[in-house]
């Protein structure tokens, strides 16, 4: 069973910043907004490390701490080498961890950080995720000067960061269970739709998360994925329908609900930043919903394994939060 | 007239490429490079100076006319000096269009910081 129930795990505060495209989106009201994507840099890469060094400095003052009091700090990000958060992370003095599951890394370090917790080995762990549309976009498509039409499949990587405080201390928002996934591999190989290729493995974890907790998808007032966009989202049901028996009616993507819809942005929002910002700012500010379910949906390929002609592997991990009294 | 059949042929071009992308897996720089080798195919062929002749700029300024260009420049340098003029000529005709790019780009580059 790769499904984890946890005791005495809570959230406490979070701090969102947002890009340029992301403050004109849906949701406008975020922390902290930016204009420009240098963020007063000189590089991309320096103002995705900025994004994070002031997301964490913020989340310390909202919630009175200082480095000391916090006993491990989980970030991660879309940058090789996940240097933009190692590097971010070098400014405190905090025992760190850096994790990489692509899109699907804000869940990961929700699990990881809720285990710790769970079983009262730490106290207190500041989970930070961020992605950059151009420290990305360069990586995983194409150089942005190249100026290449784009499908309408494809996604964009949002630019933001998020950090929020997973701690022992009782507060109104409780991480009750999660559900690990596993590396799900269809064979799928378009690179420019991540919607579908992620599909598949949200299902799984779904499944398998309403399986062990032998609960049905109508106990969740929202299940909200990752990014998988548009056609993802549609792919999602009809997989879910087809396959596992389940209809999900309570279901909305984190990648429809950040951007405006343009052309620029085709099938929606994509990177790990997504899933928080709409999490965080949009679902938790909603007094409707009370059980969540976040399903937070990764793509673990490379441009080099592609061009090796290998299948995009997906996974994605799942995170059940309530909010109480 | 020059006009309306150079917008003809870059327009059917333009739409073979608009018709790949969105029903093929293919990238754009697969396109890229297989309109290149479309465009020394169709000059293997003796059709694309056909082509130049009827649409004017609507045959040059399309990326198969690079193919066209390399096809033409390599085979000139084939008949004069043989294999080894193949190898020394086969960039002499698109010289223009990759210098000119590599130097207006690095001049570009250090004017202007990258944007989305």
């Amino acid at each position: 069973m790769s499904s984890l129930l946890f005791d005495n795990v809570y959230l406490k505060g979070s701090f969102s910043i947002a890009g340029p495209l992301e403050k004109i989106g849906k949701i406008k009201k975020y922390d902290l907004t930016f204009d420009d994507y240098y963020f007063k840099e000189k590089t991309f890469e320096k103002a995705e490390i900025k994004m994070q060094r002031i997301a964490i400095n913020r989340l310390l003052s909202l919630n009175d701490l200082k480095d000391s009091n916090i006993d491990l700090l989980i970030s991660g990000d879309l940058s090789n080498q996940i240097t933009n958060s190692s590097y971010a992370t070098r400014s405190f003095d905090i025992s760190y961890l850096g994790v990489y599951s692509a899109c699907a890394t804000f869940c990961e370090s929700l699990i990881i950080a809720s285990s710790f917790i769970s079983n009262n080995s730490l106290n207190n762990i500041i989970c930070v995720t961020s992605s950059h549309n151009l420290t990305a976009e360069k990586e995983f498509r194409y150089p942005i000067e190249y100026g290449s039409p784009k499908k309408k499949t494809s996604t964009f990587t949002a630019t933001g960061c998020v950090s929020t405080l997973v701690t022992s201390s009782r507060s109104n928002i409780k991480i009750k269970s999660a559900t690990i996934g596993k590396i799900v591999d269809l064979d799928f190989k378009d690179s420019n739709h991540f919607g579908a290729a992620m599909a598949p493995a949200a299902a799984d974890t779904i499944y398998n998360h309403l399986n062990d907790l032998n609960i049905d998808s109508s106990y969740y007032d929202i299940i909200l994925t990752g990014d998988l966009g548009k056609y993802g989202s549609i792919i999602l049901k009809e997989y879910l329908k087809e396959n596992y028996k389940i209809d999900l009616k309570n279901h909305m993507d984190a990648g429809c609900e950040v951007f405006c819809d343009s052309e620029n942005v085709n099938a929606g929002s994509s990177g790990p930043v997504t899933i928080p910002l709409v999490f965080f700012n949009k679902i938790l500010k909603n007094k409707n919903y009370k059980k969540i379910l976040l399903v937070a949906t990764g793509a673990l390929h490379s441009p080099l394994i592609l061009n090796q002609k290998d299948s995009i592997i997906a996974i994605a991990h799942a995170v059940s939060i309530e909010v109480i009294k | 007239m020059i006009m309306l059949r150079a917008f003809l042929i870059a327009g059917l071009f333009c739409m073979i490429g608009q018709v790949i992308i969105d029903n093929t897996n293919l990238t754009p720089g697969h396109i890229t490079s297989l309109f290149t080798v479309l465009g020394s195919i169709l000059s293997f062929l003796g059709l694309y100076d056909k082509l130049v002749d009827f649409a004017g700029a609507g045959a040059t300024v399309l990326i198969s006319n690079f193919g066209h260009m390399l096809y033409s420049s390599g085979l000139l340098g084939l008949k004069e000096d043989g294999i080894l003029g193949l190898f020394s000529k086969l960039l002499c005709s698109s010289s223009v269009a990759i210098v000119s790019a590599v130097v207006f780009s690095t001049i570009l580059a250090i004017i202007f910081k990258p944007k989305s």
